[in-house]
């Protein structure tokens, strides 16, 4: 039998074949805290046929595959040593802008916002505007996650906006979802509830452990006539949650942010709580939602800011915008990492969520300061009918002790928000450990689907926990 | 190569050798892997790296190169060919630095890689004998193997040569032997306005290919050499046509040096552009009508922020129309000929070159207009090769021709 090497570059040729330490050491983690092992292969497929072929490869010689998009995300992919590291980027492309459908046809390795501008030059945009890593993010590694968007109080999750798939299977078949899946028609992509079940959601954050989507059907619209601001403090986090309520009761708000830790906008430290109220519509219809969100806010005690920071941070997809400081604000030569935390809980449970937050760190003020652990933000987008929070909090990287410290507290979180109300979204493999078990019969039908559609665990192994229950777990001491 | 054996995560260096990486550890953790340093999304489907772009792997990109440093830093890894091989493939076109998420220098990451490879003997081939070879740098002052004594054959202005003047041209080793036409244009150019001005008849290299083969000592005897003889000379400011020269002098010299430089250095578009604004200068109409497309010189722009002189001087210039590219001013991309790679990968510099040379195409514009004798070169050959109908002129020749000054002939 030829060797694993000579099969990858019998399917991709050998420039888009590595086995090189110089070039496989460079796809290990992603951008957060959580180390990862070396692949022992690391390969660029350009087309779907590539993709099925690498996987037949991996399934013959027994070798997981690992799915690279641009490994943006912060809690850990779970790369392991040795594995053949499948990376999408050069599956890039737009194959096709459908008006007609209302669709663009991408890639999964098209990056988001790239795809996004392409499409804005033709008056049309994404159904959502993109993640918090829309810079860089790869289509198929956000489907693939379903990564939380900016614009979530209207336009919901990501993954509510993919029609279609094309999906390379455990075993290299490729599989079209929805209307898609009618083969005698060309597989026309256009409905995602036809055909039966909706394969699609099968695939959305699932993180490539039940397929490798090698093409996303992404809903478009016209981008809105008008886009109107708003930005208020409020004397308690309790007041400012329950006008985020009203506003996603009323449907005001297209994105509500809510501020309730960390560093307060500058010029604004007289408050403890804050809301960022963003609106699109027509110009007749924004403006009036803007006005029903103010009066929701002014109801509630809220008091009015200067909303040229939410333009700001909307407009630049800067975040530091929503404290009212310039970008390096955040991220400016600090040699910090952040151990993200972050998942849904009910609208009014941010009251208890935030308070448990604060009364936490006064209680490890003293471990805090020995570790130098800094808030970042607990922050909330809220929903159409609740809200995802996001615990962001800062350890200095170079301290081995405080690295160990930051990953523990991610842990701890993690483990106390969802026995209280969390669920997580994207479930990344350094949490795997502490949310999967927790899932209960959910956790047990995605194995055995797991068990079913990838015997060899051949795709993403351990991501989701979905692997043979007595693999041996690695620990993050073990690797870089 | 791997050290199995290492298991801090984050924590202290594993070894303890002088290298030069070592010291930057902590900017090395600063980068996050966000990988906004690998492509223009705000523009679209847009391409930043010339050497990721160019189809290779990450190693060869910015968040690649950063994650090679920490893997050297924490003791992963060694130092060796083919690390070689990643670092040395950048252009130096500092596109990667441009919207980095956090603000980093990454050529001064990308510098420490070097001299520590310079310090093995790991410079690839073609770049070490243009160095250190017979007719190397080293020895007649110029990359191009061309004899030092010939550096002024394109002068004839003879009484300009070693004057003492309080303005000096550095005329650079590009203009000086193979597009001399520049050097001329630029020389003529400072005759028509009356400048009074003195070249060197030992002008060495500026240093620059030292200092992207990461050999600062060398490059600082080059930068020692010249100001000595500037300063035998009285000069007070000095006039560039290579943007590569003037950020040797204007940005490196003074960190390599660890002084101010005793003269003022400056572009010739900076002071074209300062006189057209003053009214001192006027230009003479282009017949027949051009439509130009001008592209930013990544020394010229990122590294020296010059952006607005050369657009000022084409509008001023009746008869040129301009038409920006996709990519342009502080988001343009690479024309592939920086970082001295076309020695050893000349395949990522044709392949950037050919597609900025279509970028162009694009505008409509029949006239592609450029201020760096390295994206001079790159782009005439990269027309010639493809055929291409575009004319491509340095902004020095447009100006010389255009330049409507008393005593100049019709």
């Amino acid at each position: 039998m030829p060797s694993l090497k000579e099969d990858l570059t019998a399917v991709c040729g050998p420039e888009r074949v590595s086995d090189k330490l110089v070039d496989r050491i460079c796809y290990t983690r992603d951008c957060g805290p959580s180390p990862g092992g070396i692949p022992g292969y690391v390969v660029r497929p350009v087309s779907t046929e590539e993709v099925a072929g690498i996987v037949r490869a991996a399934n013959r010689h027994q070798t997981p595959i690992f799915v690279w998009g641009r490994s943006t995300t912060f809690i850990g992919n779970g790369i392991r040593e040795g594995c053949i590291l499948m990376a999408m980027d050069l599956m890039r492309a737009i194959e096709r802008i459908d008006l007609e459908r209302k669709l663009v046809v991408v890639q999964p390795g098209a990056v988001w916002h790239a795809v996004d501008v392409e499409l804005n030059k033709l008056g049309w945009e994404l159904g959502v505007p993109g993640p918090g890593g829309m810079f860089s993010c790869s289509i198929g590694g956000s489907v693939a996650y379903n990564a939380v968007p900016h614009g979530l109080a209207e336009y919901g999750m990501t993954g509510e906006h993919v029609a279609g798939l094309e999906v390379v299977l455990p075993n290299g078949e490729i599989l079209h979802t929805g209307s898609g899946a009618n083969e005698p028609a060309g597989h026309p992509h256009f409905e995602r509830y036809a055909n039966g079940p909706d394969l699609t959601g099968l695939f959305i954050g699932s993180c490539g452990v039940f397929g490798i989507i090698t093409k996303v059907y992404f809903r478009i619209r016209r981008i809105p006539e008008a886009e109107e601001f708003a930005f208020y403090g409020f004397d308690s986090v309790d007041r400012a949650v329950d006008a985020a309520q009203s506003i996603q009761q009323q449907e005001a708000a297209t994105h509500l942010v809510g501020l309730f830790g960390g560093p307060k906008p500058a010029g604004y430290e007289q408050y403890d709580a804050f809301l960022h109220i963003v609106v699109r519509d027509s110009r007749l219809r924004a403006g009036e939602r803007r006005r029903i969100a103010e009066a929701v806010c002014e109801a509630h005690g809220g008091h009015p800011l200067d909303s040229n920071a939410t333009r700001r941070y909307w407009t630049e997809h800067m975040y530091s915008w929503l404290r009212n400081t310039p970008p390096d604000y955040y991220y400016g030569n600090r040699p910090y990492t952040c151990p993200e935390v972050a998942g849904f809980i009910p609208t009014q449970a941010v009251k208890d969520a935030i308070a448990y937050l604060r009364q936490d760190a006064v209680e490890h003020a003293e471990e805090f300061q020995r570790y130098d652990i800094r808030i970042k933000c607990y922050d909330v987008y809220f929903s159409r009918n609740g809200a995802f929070i996001w615990i962001d909090t800062l350890y200095p990287e170079l301290d081995e002790r405080s690295w160990r410290y930051g990953l523990a507290l991610r842990e701890r979180y993690t483990d106390e928000l969802m026995r209280r109300y969390m669920s997580p979204g994207g479930i990344l493999q350094a949490l795997a450990p502490v949310v999967m078990p927790k899932l209960g019969a959910g956790f047990e039908l995605m194995k055995a689907l797991k068990r079913t559609l990838d015997p060899n665990y051949i795709l993403n192994p351990g991501v989701l926990l979905m692997e043979p229950e007595d693999t041996p777990q690695v620990t993050p001491e073990v690797a870089w | 190569m791997v050290r199995q054996e290492t298991t801090a995560p984050a924590g202290e260096a594993v070894r303890s050798s002088q290298r030069h990486i070592d010291a930057l550890k902590a900017i090395i953790y600063q980068c996050n892997r966000c990988g906004q340093c690998l492509d223009f999304s705000t523009l679209g489907l847009a391409a930043k790296c010339p050497a990721y772009w160019g189809g290779l792997f990450e190693s060869y990109a910015s968040r690649g190169k950063f994650n090679l440093a920490r893997a050297l830093v924490d003791g992963l890894i060694d130092y060796d060919e083919e690390l070689a091989r990643r670092v040395y493939s950048c252009t130096e076109c500092r596109a990667c630095a441009e919207n980095c998420f956090k603000f980093l220098d990454t050529t001064a990451i990308f510098t420490a890689m070097k001299q520590d490879l310079a310090e093995l003997g790991l410079i690839p081939e073609n770049y070490r004998r243009a160095l250190e070879g017979e007719m190397g740098l080293d020895v007649v002052h110029n990359v191009y193997q061309a004899p030092h004594a010939e550096r002024l054959a394109w002068l004839s202005h003879e009484e300009r040569v070693d004057r003492p003047a309080r303005t000096a041209f550095f005329v650079g080793c590009t203009s000086s032997y193979v597009r001399q036409n520049m050097a001329i244009d630029t020389a003529e150019t400072l005759e028509l306005l009356g400048v009074d001005y003195t070249v060197l008849s030992d002008e060495w290299c500026c240093g620059h290919p030292y200092i992207a083969a990461g050999l600062l000592d060398k490059a600082r005897q080059s930068l020692e050499h010249t100001i000595e003889l500037y300063q035998r000379l009285g000069v007070e400011r000095v006039v560039f046509n290579c943007p590569g020269c003037l950020k040797t002098f204007k940005h490196d010299a003074p960190r390599l040096l660890g002084r101010r430089l005793p003269f003022e250095p400056l572009h010739i578009l900076e002071e074209i552009a300062r006189l057209a604004e003053e009214g001192e200068i006027r230009f003479r109409p282009v017949s027949p009508k051009i439509v130009v497309t001008y592209h930013d010189s990544c020394t010229l722009g990122r590294w020296l922020g010059i952006y607005e002189a050369p657009r000022q001087i084409l509008r001023r210039i009746p008869g040129v129309s301009v038409r920006e590219m996709r990519r342009n001013r502080n988001l343009a991309y690479c024309c592939g000929a920086g970082g001295l790679i076309r020695f050893d990968y000349p395949n990522i510099s044709t392949r950037a070159g050919e597609e900025r040379l279509h970028e162009a195409e694009e505008t409509g514009a029949d006239t592609l207009v450029t201020s760096c004798p390295a994206c001079l070169m790159q782009f005439q050959q990269t027309r010639n090769k493809l055929r291409s109908p575009m004319r491509v002129v340095d902004i020095t020749q447009l100006i010389w021709e255009q330049i409507d000054v008393p005593g100049k002939p019709q």
